[in-house]
């Protein structure tokens, strides 16, 4: 039965009791998936040593997890919002269009990449975050820079060129 | 009467034979040209596939940066209720009941449902 788990998305289970003084507050990231799916390479960018502890919190912590790691939950939740909002202060046309596009398309990444490209030459230049997919094959492109996407219902317009970073265009000749 | 026997130097060949030239390519050329095809779409394929994994890697990647921050929410949310919950049998029973065994947290089965719904 532990494994079950209930959902309260009932309109009577709802319990509004917040928590104790003695526990810090934090706001909540208040974002929906579309949107964190965008953000998500630069959350990891950013986030990777708090997002890292809170696993590891987590792992030592069987069955108690819930209760020992609401610190290292908190900073993990303060730095995934300071993602956001540091992308919608400066990105925020590109970030938009992005999320939108993903929404659009069944949050498909490969079928919005022309945004994407946006996305991340603005994040880049303003905020020096970068979109690295680890463990990817070392003799081929990665697969959000290529011009082409196989499976992506709409051709790449001819116009639209995958913004390469700097890192990655040192390495590849 | 003298027997009937086969004419002198014996019957002509039966033709069964076509007398025709053979159509189309030769075999040798059709299995060339049908390997050739199908080498190509195996090509395209193992391409098709490899691009795939490599979708599969991104949206798995972008999942594992985002769980953290997703299951911190979530804790978050189930310590709130659950001292809510020890608070309320707190004040009505007077004393909270350790129903299980182990310090390990459960997801409750169950919960309260306040008994007027104003909304």
């Amino acid at each position: 039965m532990a494994a079950r788990k209930p959902i309260f998305n009932q309109q009577v289970l709802y319990d509004t009791t917040p928590l104790p003084e003695s526990i810090p507050k934090v706001k909540e990231l208040g974002t929906s998936s579309a949107p964190l799916l965008s953000a998500a390479f630069f959350i990891g960018a950013r986030c990777k040593d708090y997002n890292d502890d809170f696993m590891q919190c987590k792992t030592d912590n069987p069955g108690r997890g819930e209760f020992e790691c609401l610190k290292e939950g908190r900073r993990v939740t303060r730095c995934a919002r300071s993602v956001i909002d540091d992308i919608n202060k400066s990105c925020l046309q590109q970030f938009r269009a992005h999320w939108e596009c993903l929404e659009d398309n069944n949050q498909q990444l490969w079928q919005c990449r022309p945004a994407e490209w946006k996305l991340n030459k603005c994040v880049f230049e303003n905020l020096k975050m970068e979109k690295v997919i680890p463990d990817q094959p070392k003799n081929s492109t990665p697969v959000h820079l290529r011009p082409h996407q196989i499976y992506a219902h709409r051709p790449i317009p001819r116009e639209e060129t995958p913004w390469i970073p700097p890192t990655q265009a040192a390495k590849s000749p | 009467m003298p027997q009937d026997m086969p004419p002198v130097g014996g019957y002509e060949a039966v033709q069964y034979k076509r007398n025709l030239p053979a159509k189309g390519f030769r075999p040798a050329t059709i299995m060339l040209g049908a390997g050739l095809v199908m080498t190509y779409g195996w090509y395209k394929l193992a391409i098709g596939i490899r691009e795939q994994n490599e979708y599969a890697r991104e949206k798995m990647w972008s999942r594992i940066h985002l769980i953290p921050a997703l299951q911190a929410e979530e804790d978050r949310d189930l310590v709130r209720r659950h001292l809510a919950d020890q608070a309320r049998e707190k004040e009505l029973l007077g004393e909270n009941i350790k129903v299980y065994n182990s310090d390990r947290y459960v997801r409750p089965t169950f919960a309260i449902a306040p008994g007027n719904i104003t909304k």
